[in-house]
């Protein structure tokens, strides 16, 4: 620990860090574009400019380590007017398109004139016209006029994903940044360029001209394709949006947590959220010759009777759950005293989503979310004859669609055929829903509650981010109700609290 | 006695108020009647709708998107009007401009006029000088509600 003074007043801070990190550290804030906390400081943008006593010129505080008994300066004067400097050069080029530039609302360049600009401008020339619409990446475009020439980008696909696909080419006000010839940026991180950008230089398709950054809200929750347990931040049309859209969720991006993926989150990730708001289940159905809407009281009476007899006919044999690898420990947890240990004799099978590439970084290979987790209740997957499983079998639930990844469709129906209850809970629609009797629509995991233990064995709790659409609920409470119509409630309760 | 004497007081003034202005429009429009020029004194009823008021220069009326001179409008779809819009009644959807030079314009612009209270704050906050309230028509009224919703087409219209 060493001493330093920031701003006449005096901190104890850890040695080796640079004055921007000890500063941030202390909850001083000094502004900046080129440094991101993940990468090597570059020290180009000259927005972190600070006085240090002694030393005569204004000194970098991102690439300035502290030194025992240093009197820094971050608000004075001659900062101040340096960072006016900076900006109003930074602006010289810029072409101040924010009315259709997508970052305004969360730009830096935005926020820091409005905080230390607010100049007018001096400058009578013509802007440069350069290329807008540039194309770096299938999902990326670079605008040459917008940037500053941070090269946060440059650096992020040396040090990150070292793939190193983008460069400064030319020198002074004609540098740009640029890909080899024709060569896109084709790995599974280029999403995050959007996100690192300080300005915005670098838009990405997927959410261009969707809507302005100010209409949105966003919140914690844990990303649900791969087992990896990124932390990502749900940005969705706040509810109080005047208007009726369709759509809920407008993007992702990444939760730093330094743990578990940093400050980055893999494309599959970032682009696959809009299973959210398309082709979900809304209503409970039932098949009656055709599917019709029940209430979720009818149906809990029907399959509650029918487990009730099962049990009364000592028939729980009988009973076949197959289970997804995607719920919640919690929801793990509720599934072993309902069908393990309130009515023993239940075969349950459990099938995850079929395994993908890895990435050897942030992406794993398996695509399932709680593996670690489920294993903990014994949920584990295992080679079973499918058809011979279904045999002779009364009620059948399924969760989630990832049993017909496994095994022949038409094999499967025919299996179905001759057993008399089917229930399927799941969120969105899929293969099976032609084949069962009773749809139900469960919460995807942005609409739920509860923990998920990643592929490090790291346990992350989640909140609930968007209110359930239509008549969904989780899948704790359809088992929860449902237990309290089977007749074995007062032993689920006292399992339960036991447990 | 006393209280019954001011109201017979009061009783006479509003009548001799009455009977001033009825004589001395009586007068000044008998002379307009023979030919006279007389601009402002004289009865103020304006015969609505035969008659209509002059509108003053400033006064906000129906709103108009600006075209550019090749007849697209002027709109970027930059969303500050429904941004700024204390009435909610402002709708707007982006989509992309195939020129690069203008990238972005609407491909959904709604006003509805049964929220909108014509404060005009939609015209200050315009960064394209797009939208405007200077048709002077004011006239807005219509049998059903959905008539009220103006989209892109017919904002457009208005202006030329």
């Amino acid at each position: 620990m060493i001493k330093i003074t920031i701003n006449g007043k005096n901190y104890k801070v850890k040695e080796g860090l640079t004055i921007l990190e000890a500063s941030k550290q202390v909850g001083i804030e000094i502004p900046h574009f080129c440094y991101h906390p993940a990468l090597e400081s570059e020290g180009s943008c000259r927005m972190c400019l600070v006085e240090i006593k002694g030393v005569p010129k204004l000194q970098l505080a991102c690439s300035t380590p502290i030194k025992d008994g240093m009197e820094i300066e971050t608000e004075n004067e001659r900062v101040i007017e340096a960072r006016k400097a900076v900006l109003e050069f930074l602006l010289a080029g810029h072409p101040l398109d924010c009315p259709i530039c997508d970052k305004a609302g969360e730009c830096k360049l935005q926020d820091y004139y409005y905080k230390f600009g607010l100049f007018e401008d001096r400058f009578e020339e013509e802007k440069p016209k350069r290329d807008k619409l540039f194309r770096i990446a299938p999902n990326l475009i670079y605008d040459q006029e917008r940037c500053i020439l941070c090269t946060r980008c440059v650096r992020f696909l040396r040090e990150i994903t070292k793939t190193g696909e983008l460069g400064v080419l030319n020198r002074g006000k004609e540098s740009l940044i640029s890909i080899y010839e024709q060569e896109l940026i084709e790995n599974n991180y280029s999403g995050n360029l959007a996100d690192i950008c300080p300005v915005g230089a670098i838009t990405d398709i997927d959410f261009r001209f969707k809507i302005r950054t100010w209409f949105l809200e966003r919140k914690k929750s844990i990303c649900p394709i791969c087992s990896r347990g990124c932390n990502i931040n749900i940005h969705f049309l706040s509810p109080s949006f005047p208007f009726k859209v369709e759509k809920r969720v407008f993007r992702i991006t990444p939760e730093p947590n330094v743990k578990i993926n940093g400050y980055w989150i893999c494309n599959l990730g970032r682009y696959n959220y809009h299973y959210i708001d398309n082709d979900r289940i809304l209503h409970p159905l039932k098949r009656n010759g055709e599917l019709k809407q029940i209430s979720w009281e009818e149906f809990y009476e029907d399959i509650g009777n029918k487990i009730k007899i099962l049990i009364r006919r000592k028939k729980e044999e009988k009973i076949g759950v197959i289970v997804n690898l995607s719920l919640t420990n919690e929801e793990y947890e509720t599934l072993e005293i309902f069908f393990n240990k309130c009515i023993p004799g239940t075969e349950i099978i459990t099938f995850g989503k079929k395994s993908g590439k890895e990435d050897n970084f942030l992406l794993t290979e398996d695509r399932n979310a709680n593996r670690k987790g489920a294993g903990k209740y014994r949920f584990k997957e295992k080679k079973i004859d499918i058809l011979k499983f279904l045999n002779k079998k009364e009620l059948v639930i399924f969760f989630g669609h990832e049993i017909t990844e496994h095994c022949n469709i038409q094999l499967l129906s025919e299996a179905l055929k001759d057993i008399k209850t089917k229930v399927l809970i799941a969120s969105n629609k899929g293969p099976l829903i032609n084949l069962v009797d009773y749809i139900l629509p469960s919460t995807v995991i942005a609409e739920k509650e509860g923990s998920f233990t990643n592929s490090q064995g790291i346990t992350q709790k989640f909140y609930r981010v968007l209110e359930p659409l239509g008549e969904s609920r989780p899948e704790i409470e359809i088992l929860t109700s449902l237990a309290q119509k089977s007749g074995i409630w007062r032993n689920f309760l006292m399992t339960r609290r036991a447990g | 006695m006393i209280k019954s004497l001011v109201f017979l007081l009061e009783f006479l003034k509003g009548l001799w108020i009455t009977a001033k202005h009825f004589w001395i429009n009586i007068f000044f429009n008998f002379l307009k009647l023979i030919g006279f020029n007389i601009r402002d004194r004289g009865s103020v009823t304006i015969q609505y709708p035969e008659e209509k008021k002059e509108i003053a220069r400033r006064h906000r009326s129906l709103h108009r998107i600006l075209t550019r001179e090749d007849g697209s409008p002027r709109c970027v779809a930059c969303m500050l009007c429904m941004t700024v819009c204390p009435s909610e009644c402002i709708y707007i959807e982006a989509e992309e401009d195939p020129n690069p030079e203008i990238q972005k314009r609407p491909s959904k612009f709604i006003i509805d006029l049964s929220r909108c209270c014509f404060c005009g704050f939609c015209v200050e906050a315009c960064p394209e000088d797009a939208l405007r309230m200077d048709t002077n028509i004011v006239e807005l009224g219509e049998y059903n509600r959905e008539k009220l919703i103006y989209d892109l087409n017919r904002l457009v219209r208005i202006s030329k």
